[in-house]
Parts: structure tokens; C-alpha cells; sequence
């Protein structure tokens, strides 16, 4: 307490997340002048990298710990229903974990916004591989010893040295995907297999009958990659032109949904959406066996998603979180994942254990030369321009 | 009012100093708690937001310190959600009051022995998740089984929708909002003499003249709380819209969102914020200045 | 506004008065219409309800807005997880403590705010306003922020650690509710018969007898009303209880906000359902055993006085 020294302080600084650290030493709301003192040595905002080696924190040792001194509980921040159940019974009968909390939050921007925020108290979270960069920056994350996760050797090397986390330190893959085109076949001309075939329906037969996914970053991909640009651009005349087509769309479109456009589809209120590929094991199943339903990855190409697993940099029980990590990719317990989910592995080794009619679906696990066309997201968020777009396109929508 | 000169709280004057102090500590003793509450989970937390207000974004989102008026800037140059904000809210509100207003009326001075069990079914079906509650709306105005199926058939008109219309929303946003209306028409309605009512038809006055003139006056605080819990919190809604209006409409909590959480721009975030909350705090006391005009008693002054 | 000579409750004890005495021609039709208009809003009310009752009895694996038969599978479903009645217990351990600070400290406010100044009121109330017209994701993160920021100044110089979960939740929540309380009371008090606490005063009894007698029972439907909001909109909340809550403290909006993503299920239905039947069952309970008790006092059988009773006037 009062023996805490300056450096221990500073190394417990250093880890905290950085805009709080700086808002504090401005606003001077809280008056303790050692620790504004403190802040201000380290203040000046996130544009550099912390540095801070994050496993010097307690959070995460350097050192392996044996099964044995795995913890009784772990909490764990995911979506909903996104780890099989059965995985779950196994994992905590193994290793005796016998306070498995998962919590649930519906969107990324959630997750991330309640980090920066201060949250605390997790081991284990699940966000999109774009954040993972500005988490790490934060200090958000505990740096993996991958030593201790001996199973990721079994992931494919596509999903590793990736943009977002070149040395595979900070996070592990969880599951892929990619966001495009879902149509009824009985209520259209034609089965859109492009962007450009997409935008002629939406003005055309598929008027007042298209839903779009309240995601900004999904959103963007339709009209950038139709002009064939980037899907990440940050250029302003590319932006302004995806911004024109983006306008002229509105006013067809029924819905901005992320939730329902499922059962949008599956009722035919709805015969296109600019989705993912979650209805297709679930609401459109029948339609789909009948081929009334599907999923086209635009030939131009689109978004490619992948979630992660990260441990958080105050994880109060790292060894079970590790733990965890090395568990969740045996390969049979990555099959079982992806036979729950209904998302693509991106371990190897787990292929020969998912189920066969999974496994040749090309919605879910794409083929070769699709995956080529496909590019990684970017986090965009800050690009003001792109936000007034957004805004303004929302403001048009229906007309 | 009083034939005796009072001092707040109805005691009669005395000298004694004993008996004031005691009076003074009662009253600090009343207001301590929520004081408390207001300052540190209000004041302390809107602070937070103004100086947030006045920064810019980090490099991954949240908040850098600065100061800059940028903020303040993009927020006026953007007035649609705010604009479409108060539509909303101002339908929703009469909805309301259209709504609720017999009802609690009905419930006051009608509804006798049964009083108590309505109030709590008002209440009830709260008590299940609003989400689930919204979507039987989309069941019951949809175009499958609901309501606007059944319009279609009746008309023939494929095309038919209810939901994704303004009127989805509405009724949306009356269920929602209901409780808040009436609640405080009630136990404003309830504690009304029915003797001056009755009195006043004694005299020979018409319906209408005693609505005005006895109902209406005593209604009034009942009223402008419900008006105010109802229109202000609609302001920031957009779940409701969300839903049952398809994401049709782009308003303040929609911005606020796309601030915060999508852009996760907390400084622009803010100034809309703070720019939202003074323009609704100005409203609101111009309403009741204007409302309390020529009141004399000091209850009815601020409620 | 004028109070009358007389108070209300001797003129309402006249044998044989009715309330609806026909005044004019239009009478009939105005009560009707009065009886109309209520039905017709209970019916709104608890329309989607039906059907939330209904679809929890839907044989279906994921979708809830069609009908594809009837089972009651989703109960056993919904009474077997975990998950969920951890969501519900800590529902309710959130939302119940919260109603009653709430309504204490917002009927204290009120009362407290009778006997202050114009300044000191006009300040309350502009703090009362503005805790209402602050958009709940504002005071969610700021408050997020306030209590990150505030637990690690706290740790770090008395190394104490206070970790979100439900006192961090009830908290939070309970700031919007002494508001709504202390609203809700005051409303009450301005068309307060003012007689009575003066005599009552005059009389010399003492505050807290003044109070105990004479105001409080007056106030006790504002209080009450208060408390049922409270507790409503805690258990309902999602915004403010998303930001603030920490492991293992996520309450059913949570988790059913949560489910959206992958697609609501039946069992969600189910729990509601669960509540709905257990509430509606402890009410119709509570009015027969108050039926039951009058009459064993020998009372006319006013039905159920005592639950009523509690809610409408008793200045007995």
C-alpha cells in the first residue's frame, strides 16, 4: 500500500490502457499528484506503441506452469452460442475448471468499446482479427508464449503472418469466413454471382426486397470492390465514388438488419442480403436442400473474417486460459467446433473430422482460388469521410 | 395560504434554535442519499463526457486529450438525426398521451377496488425481455400471420407492409413507453377530490368546462412529469426503430451509437451528447416556466 | 389549488352515494367509452404477450417467428440451463435492491425537497432533469470510465480492488431511478391535501408522527409506483448494465440481447413465460388470500381490500 514504490506503479501504468492514463492527467478529476505525476511521465497519447513487453505483467508469465496448477475458474467474453457445449464439458472435466463463465456480448464494437472503457476481470475474449492490432497497441493483451499452446501447429499457414498480428503473439484463430451475397432463386431473374449483378437486381426485381447488415466495414465492400478498389481504401475520390453508388442503393432497400435478415430471407420478405453465412445452417436449411437458397461469393472479390482468441493483459487465471487455448485446438475439438458453428476451421488437422457435407459446402469453407480473391479487413473505423457516408447513406435508406 | 406564518416543513415558529438546527439536519438528512447519487454517478460521469467533448479520437478509438471545438463543429453540421429524433419523439409522446391519458383517468376515479391489481398488470408484461416483446410485434404486424398479412389479403395488395413503416415504430414506441405515461397521471388523478368534480356539476357546469377547470389543473404536474419522462428518453431511442422500422430511420441514439461504438469516436460522441442534452435541458425549462406561468403555489412550480 | 372544508374520506362514506350518477345525456357514453378505452389497452398491452406465451410453446430449433408446432420441450430446455438461471437469479439480485434504494432515496428526496429553498430545489431538479435526458450509452461509458479509472486509483493507493459486478450494476442503475421516484413523489405531494399535515402540526405531533400518519399513507401509490418502475426497468435494462457489469454478473437482457446474433430461440419465450405465470400467479394468490382474510374479519366482502388498499388511498 503505502509501500508500493514509484517503479512498481509505473510498470502497472504502463500497462493500463493508454487513453484513460492521459485522460486522467488532463482533466485532473482525480487529485492524487503522485499518481497524476506518474501519468503524465507516460502521457501524450496512443500513437506510439506501448513497447511494455505485456508478459511482464502478472497477467501473463513467461514461464510455462504445469496442468497441474491450472485454476478452477475461467471467464471467458464471446458471442453467443459460439463455443460448442460439449467442448465445454470436456475442457472443465479435463482440467478441472469448474467455474466455466461465459458471457455473452452482441458486437465487437461493444466488446472493444467496454475494453477502452476499463473493463476488467476476463480471461478470454473473442474479437474480430481487425481490433486485434489496436489492442495490442493499448496494451489490451497478454503477449501468448506459444510454447504453451503447442497445438497451433496445426493451424494452416494462410491464417498465420497475417497483417494483424505478424508474429501470431497475441492472438489464435478461432474460425473464418466472408461476407456476401445471399439470394432466393425463386423470387429472382437471375442468382447474382457478382457485385455488379447484385447492384442491378437491387435496382431492379430486388427492389424494396434487399437487406444489408448494419456493419459499416461489410457495407463498403459491395461498392469498393465492384469499382475495384480496395476494400480497406482510405482514398477520398474512391470513397466519394463507392459514396454515389452507396445513394443510389438506398432507396431499395427494405431493411438494415444483423439480426433477422434469416427469417427476412427464409419468409421471401426479403430475396437478397449482403450477409454472412450463418442462415444457411439455420433458417434457410430446408430452402437451401431444396436450392431455392444460397450464398455467392462475389467474383470480384469481398471481406474475408477471421475471429480470434485473445487472453487479456489482467487475466486473472492465465494457466487455465492457456489452458484453454491449447485445448481448443485438438483437432477433434476444432471439428466439433466448426459442426456446431457452422464457420470454417482454420486448423488443418480438424478437417478430416468435420463432417463431410460441412466440409464441401463452398459458402462455408471456400475453395482454393476463391480464397485468393479474398482480402482481410482493415479496422476503418477512424476514417471520418467513411463515417459520414455511412451516416448519410443510413439517413437515405427506404427513401 | 396558511392562516399561520410557516417556515418549510409546517412547523409553527418557535425561537428555539434546538428545534431549526434539528429541522436542518432532517432536511440535509432527506436530500444526503441522492445527493450522493447525483454527484458521483452524474456529475462526475457528465463531467467525464464534457471534457471528452473537447478532445480527439485516439489512434484506435477512444479518447485523446485535446482541445479542439472540431467536435462541436460536426456535430451542428449534422442536424438530420436530431431533427428526425424530434419527430419521433413528439408522435411517440401524443401517442402517449392519447393512449394513456383516459386510461389513467379511467383507473383513478373509476376503476374502485380494482385499482391496484390494473396498475400491476400495467406493469407486468415488462417484467418479460423487451426483445422478445418487440419481436412478437414483428409477429403480429407482419406479413406472414399478422396484421399486414391479413390487410394484404384483404386488399390484394402484395406490397403491403406494416413493419418498416413510421406506424410500426409508433406503436412500437407507445408499448414501450406506456407505464411512463401513465404512472404519474394516476397518482396525480387519484389524489383528485371527487367532491370538487361533483361539486362543480352541482353548480352547473358543463362536462367539458369541469375537465378544464377542476380535472385538468389538478392533472397538470401528473401530466408534464408524464409528457417529460416520455418525450425525453424517446429522444434516445433507436432499438424500437430498429426493429420494427427495419433500421429505416437515422436518429440521435443511432448517431450516438455510430459515434461511440461503430466510429468509436468518443469526442464526437460527446459534443453530440452534450449538444443533445442542452437543447433538451433549455426545452424542458421552458416548458415548465411556461406551464407554471401565473401558478402561485410553489408545488405545482417546478412539477 | 384550493383544498376543500371537508376532507374527501367523510364524503365518500355517505350511504348510498354512487359515483356515476347520470349528469348529463352524454354519461352513458362517456363511461363507456372510458370501459372501451381501457379494455382495448389491456388488450394492446398483453397482445404480443399471447404470442410470446404461445411460440414458447413452438416446436422449432431456431426460429421464432413461425409456428411449427407444439411442444413443450423449450421448459425443459429453459428449467435445465445453467446459463439462463444464472441470468435470471442475477436479474433479480440486481434489480431488487435497486428498486428499494431507489425508492428511498427518492421519497426522502422528495419529502427533503418540500422544506428547502427555491435555489436548492431549482438545483435538484435541474440534476433530476438532466439524469433523465442523458441517452443511456452516454452514462453507460462515461460511467464505465468514471469506476475503471476510479477502482484503479483506489487499488493503487489503498490496495484495494473492487471489481465490476452487481454493485457496480445496481449502482448505476439506481441513478436513473431516484429520479424517477423522486418524480413520481413529488407529483404526488403537489396536489397533497395540505390540511391535514397542518393540523396535524398544530396539533403539535411531532414530524416523524405527522409523517407516519398522515403523509406517508398518502404517498404510499407514488411510492409504490415508484418502486414497480424501478424494479421494470432494472430487470429490463441492457445499455447501462452491458458497460457496467463484469464476469459472471450478466443479467437475462444480456443474455437474450446476447442469443440475437445466433438467433433467438424458444427457450427464451420459455423463461418469460416462467415469469409471467409465476408473477401473475403470486398476484391472483395475493387478492385471494386478502379476499380470504376480509372475510374472516367479518368485513364485507370488498375483495380484495388489502392488496387495493395498498395502492389506492387508505387514510385510515
Amino acid at each position: 500500500m503505502a509501500d508500493r514504490d514509484l517503479g512498481e506503479l509505473l510498470a502497472r501504468m504502463a500497462r493500463t490502457r493508454v487513453n484513460r492514463r492521459s485522460f486522467l492527467a488532463t482533466s485532473g478529476l482525480l487529485g492524487t499528484s503522485a499518481y497524476l505525476a506518474a501519468c503524465s511521465t507516460g502521457g501524450g497519447g496512443t500513437s506510439a506503441p506501448t513497447g511494455v513487453p505485456a508478459s511482464q505483467a502478472p497477467g501473463g508469465e513467461a514461464t510455462p506452469a504445469p496442468a497441474s496448477e491450472v485454476e478452477s475458474e475461467l471467464f471467458v467474453y464471446n458471442w453467443s452460442d459460439y463455443i460448442s457445449p460439449n467442448n465445454i464439458e470436456a475442457f472443465k472435466e479435463e482440467f478441472g475448471v469448474t467455474n466455466f463463465v461465459y458471457d455473452i456480448f452482441s458486437n465487437n464494437e461493444e466488446l472493444i468499446a467496454k475494453l477502452q472503457g476499463g473493463a476488467s476481470g476476463y480471461d478470454l475474449a473473442c474479437p474480430t482479427a481487425e481490433y486485434v492490432p489496436g489492442m495490442v497497441e493499448e496494451g489490451f493483451l497478454t503477449k501468448l508464449d506459444l510454447s504453451r499452446i503447442p497445438n497451433v501447429k496445426h493451424i494452416n499457414p494462410t491464417f498465420k503472418g497475417l497483417w494483424w498480428d505478424p508474429t501470431d503473439e497475441y492472438q489464435v484463430p478461432k474460425d473464418y469466413g466472408t461476407t456476401g451475397i445471399l439470394w432466393r432463386k425463386s423470387l429472382l431473374p437471375s442468382v447474382p454471382a457478382s457485385w455488379k449483378e447484385f447492384y442491378e437486381l437491387v435496382k431492379g426485381e430486388g427492389s424494396g426486397k434487399t437487406v444489408f447488415v448494419d456493419s459499416m466495414g461489410d457495407v463498403f465492400v459491395f461498392p469498393l470492390k465492384m469499382l475495384g478498389y480496395s476494400l480497406n481504401s482510405n482514398e477520398p475520390n474512391e470513397l466519394e465514388e463507392a459514396r454515389k453508388i452507396l445513394l443510389e442503393v438506398a432507396p431499395h432497400i427494405l431493411a438494415l438488419d444483423s439480426d433477422t435478415y434469416g427469417d427476412k430471407m427464409a419468409t421471401g420478405e426479403a430475396a437478397l442480403t449482403l450477409g454472412w453465412t450463418g442462415p444457411l445452417g439455420q433458417e434457410l436449411a430446408d430452402l437451401v436442400a431444396e436450392g431455392d437458397a444460397g450464398y455467392s461469393v462475389p467474383s470480384e472479390g469481398t471481406l474475408f473474417w477471421m475471429d480470434t482468441w485473445v487472453m487479456l493483459a489482467d487475466a486473472p487465471h492465465p494457466n487455465a486460459a492457456y489452458a484453454w487455448l491449447d485445448f481448443i485446438h485438438r483437432p477433434e475439438i476444432q471439428a466439433e467446433e466448426t459442426n456446431y458453428n457452422l464457420y470454417a476451421t482454420p486448423n488443418d488437422a480438424a478437417k478430416e473430422f468435420v463432417d463431410p457435407e460441412i466440409l464441401n459446402n463452398p459458402a462455408i469453407f471456400p475453395p482454393e482460388d476463391v480464397i485468393a480473391n479474398l482480402e482481410g479487413a482493415q479496422d476503418t473505423s477512424g476514417n471520418n469521410q467513411r463515417i459520414d457516408i455511412w451516416e448519410e447513406f443510413k439517413s437515405a435508406i427506404g427513401g | 395560504m396558511a392562516a399561520i406564518t410557516r417556515v418549510s416543513g409546517g412547523m409553527p415558529v418557535r425561537p428555539a434554535t434546538p428545534g431549526r438546527l434539528r429541522s436542518r439536519l432532517l432536511t440535509t438528512a432527506l436530500l444526503a442519499p441522492a445527493a450522493l447519487w447525483y454527484l458521483v454517478l452524474l456529475v462526475l460521469p457528465l463531467a467525464i463526457v464534457v471534457v471528452f467533448s473537447f478532445g480527439v479520437r485516439a489512434r484506435n478509438g477512444g479518447y485523446e486529450p485535446a482541445f479542439v471545438l472540431d467536435n462541436y463543429a460536426r456535430a451542428i453540421d449534422k442536424p438530420d438525426p436530431f431533427i428526425a429524433s424530434l419527430q419521433m419523439a413528439g408522435l411517440g409522446t401524443l401517442g402517449c398521451l392519447l393512449v394513456g391519458l383516459p386510461l389513467a383517468y379511467f383507473l383513478a376515479t373509476r376503476a374502485g377496488r380494482r385499482k391496484g391489481t390494473l396498475i400491476l398488470l400495467l406493469v407486468i408484461p415488462f417484467w418479460t425481455s423487451f426483445l422478445i416483446r418487440t419481436y412478437s410485434w414483428m409477429i403480429v404486424l407482419g406479413p406472414d400471420n399478422g396484421l399486414a398479412g391479413i390487410i394484404q389479403g384483404l386488399t390484394g395488395d402484395d406490397r403491403f407492409g406494416i413493419l418498416g413503416t413510421p406506424v410500426a415504430v409508433l406503436i412500437g414506441l407507445v408499448y414501450g413507453y406506456l407505464p411512463l405515461m401513465v404512472f404519474p397521471l394516476y397518482v396525480t388523478l387519484e389524489r383528485m377530490d371527487r367532491s370538487l368534480v361533483e361539486a362543480s356539476k352541482d353548480l352547473g357546469a358543463g362536462r367539458w368546462a369541469t375537465f378544464r377547470q377542476v380535472t385538468l389543473p389538478i392533472a397538470l404536474p401528473g401530466l408534464v412529469t408524464g409528457s417529460i419522462l416520455v418525450f425525453i428518453p424517446m429522444m434516445g431511442e433507436y432499438v424500437i426503430p430498429q426493429i420494427l422500422g427495419y433500421g429505416r430511420t437515422y436518429l440521435m441514439g443511432n448517431a450516438l451509437v455510430t459515434d461511440f461504438l461503430e466510429a468509436r469516436n468518443w469526442p464526437s460522441g460527446s459534443a453530440r451528447a452534450v449538444g443533445l442534452i442542452v437543447i433538451m435541458f433549455v426545452t424542458i425549462s421552458l416548458y415548465l416556466w411556461f406551464v407554471n406561468r401565473g401558478r402561485k403555489t410553489r408545488e405545482v412550480s417546478v412539477l | 389549488m384550493s383544498a376543500p372544508a371537508v376532507p374527501k374520506e367523510r364524503v365518500t362514506q355517505l350511504p348510498g352515494r354512487r359515483e356515476s350518477r347520470p349528469f348529463d345525456r352524454w354519461s352513458g357514453l362517456v363511461e363507456g367509452y372510458f370501459r372501451t378505452h381501457t379494455f382495448l389497452v389491456y388488450l394492446f398491452l398483453y397482445l404480443p404477450i399471447a404470442i410470446v406465451v404461445l411460440f414458447a410453446f413452438n416446436d422449432t430449433e431456431r426460429r421464432v417467428t413461425r409456428w411449427d408446432g407444439f411442444s413443450v420441450k423449450w421448459f425443459g430446455v429453459a428449467l435445465g440451463d445453467s446459463v439462463v438461471q444464472k441470468a435470471l437469479t442475477n436479474s433479480f439480485i440486481v434489480a431488487i435492491p435497486n428498486a428499494i434504494l431507489a425508492t428511498l432515496f427518492g421519497t426522502m428526496a422528495a419529502l427533503g425537497l418540500q422544506r428547502v429553498g427555491r435555489k436548492v430545489r431549482l438545483g435538484f431538479d435541474a440534476l433530476t432533469y438532466t439524469s433523465v435526458i442523458v441517452p443511456e450509452i452516454v452514462i453507460a461509458l462515461s460511467t464505465l470510465v468514471l469506476f475503471a479509472t476510479g477502482f484503479d486509483v483506489i487499488e493503487a493507493s489503498f490496495g484495494v480492488k473492487i471489481n465490476f459486478g452487481h454493485p457496480t450494476i445496481i449502482a448505476a442503475h439506481v441513478l436513473f431511478n431516484t429520479s424517477l421516484v423522486l418524480l413520481l413523489v413529488r407529483a404526488r405531494l403537489s396536489g397533497m391535501d395540505r390540511t391535514l399535515t397542518d393540523a396535524s402540526s398544530d396539533l403539535f405531533a411531532t414530524p416523524w408522527r405527522t409523517f407516519r400518519q398522515i403523509t406517508f399513507p398518502q404517498l404510499l401509490p407514488a411510492i409504490v409506483a415508484g418502486f414497480l418502475l424501478s424494479f421494470t426497468f432494472s430487470f429490463d435494462d441492457y445499455v447501462i448494465t452491458t458497460f457496467v457489469s463484469g464476469p459472471g454478473s450478466s443479467t437475462l437482457p444480456l443474455f437474450i440481447f446476447g442469443q440475437v446474433k445466433r438467433g433467438v430461440t424458444p427457450e427464451t419465450n420459455a423463461v418469460a413465460t416462467m415469469i409471467l405465470a409465476f408473477t401473475v400467479g403470486m398476484l391472483l394468490l395475493a387478492q385471494l388470500v386478502f379476499a380470504w382474510q376480509a372475510r374472516r374479519q367479518g368485513r364485507r366482502a370488498e375483495g380484495a381490500s388489502g392488496m387495493a388498499g395498498i395502492i389506492t388511498e387508505q387514510s385510515r
